[in-house]
């Protein structure tokens, strides 16, 4: 897995990122949940003391800005099948029941904060809505296990 | 009304060659076109996905196959009308980035000593030819969604990467001319 990062300063701050902090989290919609919740929305700058401690503040943030826009590009690209599994697997590594956790997505829409500032439009649409689906679908599917389990 | 058929006859004429020409044009180029059309995106990263095309994405078949074997009929409908608003915000991004190449192209083609009659015709067609595809696309799209207009924007997105090439080679001789 390759992230092209053009700039070589940051290429070993990317390296420790992602092989000491985001190998740790269950999929890519856990990693782009951690990094958006680095990310400080009025400056738009990520924070990571451990990186920033080996490396500098400054190359900290650009590492997991380019962390956080190769995650985000893989779930746009990705098909709705794998966004619903990724869903899932970040559902399930929370603490709180599933079903709480894709209401209030749904109704805070909780993911439009998940996306990088350095994405396109379009990307970033296409995102939002296959989001939107893919929650829809696994709503349908939670329902309609609540349903069987009334019924058993 | 006798009168005026010369007039029809020379403009079905007209129409006919332009058609045909504009035909062997994609055909001849179809097979160096490559059907991913780069996005004008330049990220910070890099990232290898990103130079996917949007296009390809919003029209993929597989998310389709998929909504429809499993997700109840309300779900599909959502789906259907997602795409087709993502597809209509694409093809209005392509149309005005095309556009806007064009308007570029314009004022830099007075530039030009050696301009080429012949390159700058086919040129002037293919716009008009791919923007009256974009307008009728998101007509067909809006009336009978995205699902089954996949093979015309499979033809447009070739048009359009077909343009791109021609406009980068005719920017490049601009250049070099500057």
């Amino acid at each position: 897995m390759s992230l092209g990062v053009k700039n070589v300063e940051i290429e070993p701050a990317v390296r420790d990122l992602r092989n000491r902090t985001l190998a740790r989290l269950p999929g890519d919609v856990s990693r782009l949940v951690y990094l958006a919740s680095s990310r400080d929305l009025n400056t738009g700058r990520y924070s990571h003391d451990g990186i920033a401690f080996h490396f500098s503040e400054n190359v900290a943030s650009k590492a997991m800005a380019a962390c956080h826009e190769e995650i985000f590009d893989r779930l746009v690209y990705c098909s709705l099948e794998e966004l619903i599994e990724e869903l899932q697997s970040y559902i399930s590594s929370t603490a709180e029941r599933p079903g709480d956790v894709l209401q209030s997505w749904k109704r805070l829409g909780s993911y439009r904060v998940t996306i990088p500032s350095e994405c396109d439009e379009m990307a970033a649409e296409i995102f939002l809505s296959n989001v939107k689906i893919a929650l829809a679908i696994l709503q349908a599917r939670q329902e309609s296990a609540f349903q069987d389990g009334q019924f058993a | 009304m006798s009168q005026l058929l010369p007039y029809l006859g020379v403009a079905s004429l007209l129409l006919v060659v332009s058609a045909l020409w504009a035909r062997q044009l994609f055909l001849t180029r179809k097979s160096r076109i490559e059907l991913i059309v780069s996005q004008k995106r330049e990220p910070t990263s890099g990232s290898s996905a990103s130079h996917r095309d949007h296009g390809e994405r919003i029209f993929d078949l597989g998310d389709w196959d998929f909504v429809s074997r499993n997700a109840p009929s309300e779900i599909q409908e959502m789906f259907l009308r997602e795409r087709a608003i993502l597809a209509i915000s694409w093809l209005r991004r392509t149309r005005a980035r095309i556009s806007l190449v064009m308007r570029a192209h314009v004022a830099a083609v007075g530039q030009i000593d050696d301009l080429h009659l012949a390159t700058e015709l086919k040129l002037a067609l293919s716009y008009l030819v791919v923007l009256t595809l974009c307008d009728l696309l998101i007509v067909w799209i809006w009336l009978r969604g995205p699902v089954r207009t996949r093979k015309m924007v499979g033809r447009t997105l070739r048009t359009v990467a077909w343009l791109r090439g021609a406009f980068e080679q005719l920017m490049a001789r601009v250049s070099a001319e500057i």
